[in-house]
């Protein structure tokens, strides 16, 4: 549906995006995650079609961007970062008039307009002038100009920043709906969101993709072979049992009233269950035994901490 | 011409339903107020034999170098959002995202402007309703005069978005394109500094008070609509290219 093919982009001797290719299919919503200046706006510019790659590709269902920037753009609804609006025009007049430009009929527009207002939830300000906007709402006239005729693609970035908890909330769901459907990629940097939202994620770092996957994969991946255990008992009789089984020294993690708290890499997990009988055996009191998970914030630290590709 | 139609009809309600046409058009019409009280006051001191040309005529051509005036006074304040406003509020990514071509845009916010710029001469029209109850105006020498000023503003427009292409800032804008057409009114007087030749010629063609002294005439010179509608291609031409820069860049 959405396809990056080695995108790369230079600003001068900057090279901001460097060789970033991935796939977004309809009936998905993937995250698109980085720190700030990591290439995550310049690359949804390259694949708005709002500024043109170095090198690479862009295809928009099927379409080569740069082949047929017209035809391709009709697939994409795009939320540019800080919805920039005309503070001129009301709410209806800003989405009648981009329903036009985006070459909806005009029979069908005042239908289009209100049907994406009602999906964005931005109906009871339509008549407003957008200068009278609050900032939330400005976002959701641009989430409900990016809904216009129901475009298969939707790229959206940072579509609930300046929203109130309940306003993201909405907007959150009404991703989840929309990705049924769908090819949605998510730019943001709350990882809760992708957490809430998106069945995959892309993280980016300096320009490069330095991860990808469910987000399961990705949270697996940190801690590969990890497991952490917490018991009650002789620090020593837990060591000498872990030392046949840990492929390096158990980390402590904590030691506080007796209680344990240790993680160590095995070679097997299913080496947990035999772990945990020799445990019982030797009279300690086993409260947790499980494969480690990293939480997504830990992923994404781990991924984009410094000393990455520059 | 795909959005053509929402980009011009979005150029002119921007420019009327912000004060800036309001605001250009009290200023332009003071002036103009002020010219034509000039010109009557002056022809009612004139014996009826003395005249040189008719009132409508006077309105046009005698007073044609505080016309090129009001005209660079006024054309750079219409055009000085077109674009360079789009860059620096960031709502041209979304134009430039919409399945829009660069011409369209620039074609569409041209023509909103131009048509903007016809509506400001519109109440001028009363001048010639009440001039026309001193005596009678040729219908052609009206069509001309107003063609002039038309073709003038329509090429001082098309130079002002091109301007406005260049500029992230509507205040550069407007200073780039008061300097532009400014420079092509020095070129212009170049006519009284040069010697006879080439460059007292060229300095002619390109003088804009010389050609609405013409046109107040109700003469047409083929050359000056070329140069003109030269400008106007070139102008646009360019503009478009650079919207496709953005875009490409």
């Amino acid at each position: 549906m959405i396809e990056a093919i080695d995108l790369e982009k230079s600003f001068g001797p900057v090279k901001a995006v460097r060789g970033v290719s991935f796939k977004v299919v309809r009936g998905e919503a993937v995250g698109f995650l980085g720190p700030n200046g990591a290439g995550k706006t310049t690359t949804f510019r390259m694949l708005a079609g709002t500024i043109g790659p170095t090198a690479g590709k862009v295809r928009l269902a099927g379409m080569e961007l740069g082949e047929d920037p017209i035809a391709a753009k009709r697939a994409l609804g795009y939320m540019a970062e800080n919805a920039p609006l005309y503070p001129e025009l009301t709410g209806s007049e800003y989405l009648l008039y981009r329903a036009e430009l985006r070459g909806i009929e005009r029979r069908h527009r005042a239908a289009a307009v209100e049907k994406a207002a009602e999906q964005a939830r931005a109906t009871s300000m339509i008549g407003t002038r957008i200068a009278h906007l609050s900032k939330g709402f400005r976002q959701r006239m641009a989430l409900a100009d990016a809904l216009l005729g129901d475009p298969p693609i939707l790229l959206l970035d940072e579509p609930t920043s300046g929203l109130d908890p309940n306003q993201v909330s909405d907007v959150r769901k009404l991703i989840l709906e929309l990705a049924k459907d769908h090819a949605v990629i998510l730019s943001t940097h709350i990882l809760s969101e992708v957490a809430a939202t998106c069945s995959r994620a892309i993280v980016i770092h300096h320009g490069r993709k330095v991860g990808e996957g469910t987000l399961a994969e990705l949270e697996a991946k940190r801690n590969e072979g990890r497991v952490q255990m917490v018991l009650v008992g002789g620090r020593e009789k837990t060591l000498s049992i872990l030392a046949s089984y840990a492929t390096t020294a158990p980390e402590i993690v904590s030691e506080a009233s007796g209680v344990l708290t240790l993680r160590f890499p095995v070679r097997d997990p299913a080496d947990l269950a035999s772990i945990v009988a020799q445990c019982v055996h030797a009279d300690l009191k086993v409260l947790e035994a499980a494969p480690l998970r990293a939480a997504l914030d830990e992923v994404f630290s781990e991924l984009t901490k410094e000393g990455g590709p520059k | 011409m795909s959005g053509f139609s929402a980009i011009f009809k979005r150029e002119l309600r921007s420019l009327w339903v912000t004060p800036l046409a309001w605001v250009l058009l009290v200023t332009f019409l003071l002036l103009q107020g002020g010219i034509f009280y000039a010109i009557t006051v002056h022809l009612s001191r004139m014996d009826q034999a003395a005249l040189e040309a008719g009132p409508i005529q006077a309105y046009f051509g005698q007073q044609s170098l505080l016309m090129t005036f009001s005209l660079i006074l006024l054309c750079p304040g219409l055009t000085m959002r077109s674009l360079a406003e789009e860059r620096r509020s960031g709502s041209i990514e979304a134009l430039l995202s919409a399945p829009v071509r660069s011409s369209s845009i620039v074609l569409g916010k041209y023509l909103g402007i131009l048509l903007t710029y016809a509506l400001i001469w519109l109440p001028t029209l009363l001048y010639v309703a009440l001039l026309r109850e001193t005596g009678s105006i040729s219908p052609l020498t009206l069509v001309v005069n107003y063609g002039g000023v038309l073709l003038l503003g329509a090429s001082y427009l098309a130079i002002g978005v091109f301007m406005s292409s260049l500029a992230r800032s509507q205040l550069i804008a407007l200073l780039l394109t008061t300097f532009a057409l400014f420079g092509f009114f020095i070129l212009g007087i170049g006519q009284y500094a040069f010697e006879q030749g080439l460059l007292q010629t060229l300095s002619e063609y390109l003088s804009p008070v010389t050609m609405l002294e013409e046109t107040a005439k109700g003469l047409i010179d083929t050359r000056r609509v070329v140069l003109h509608a030269s400008i106007i291609t070139w102008a646009l031409f360019v503009s478009a290219r650079m919207v496709e820069s953005w875009r490409t860049a």
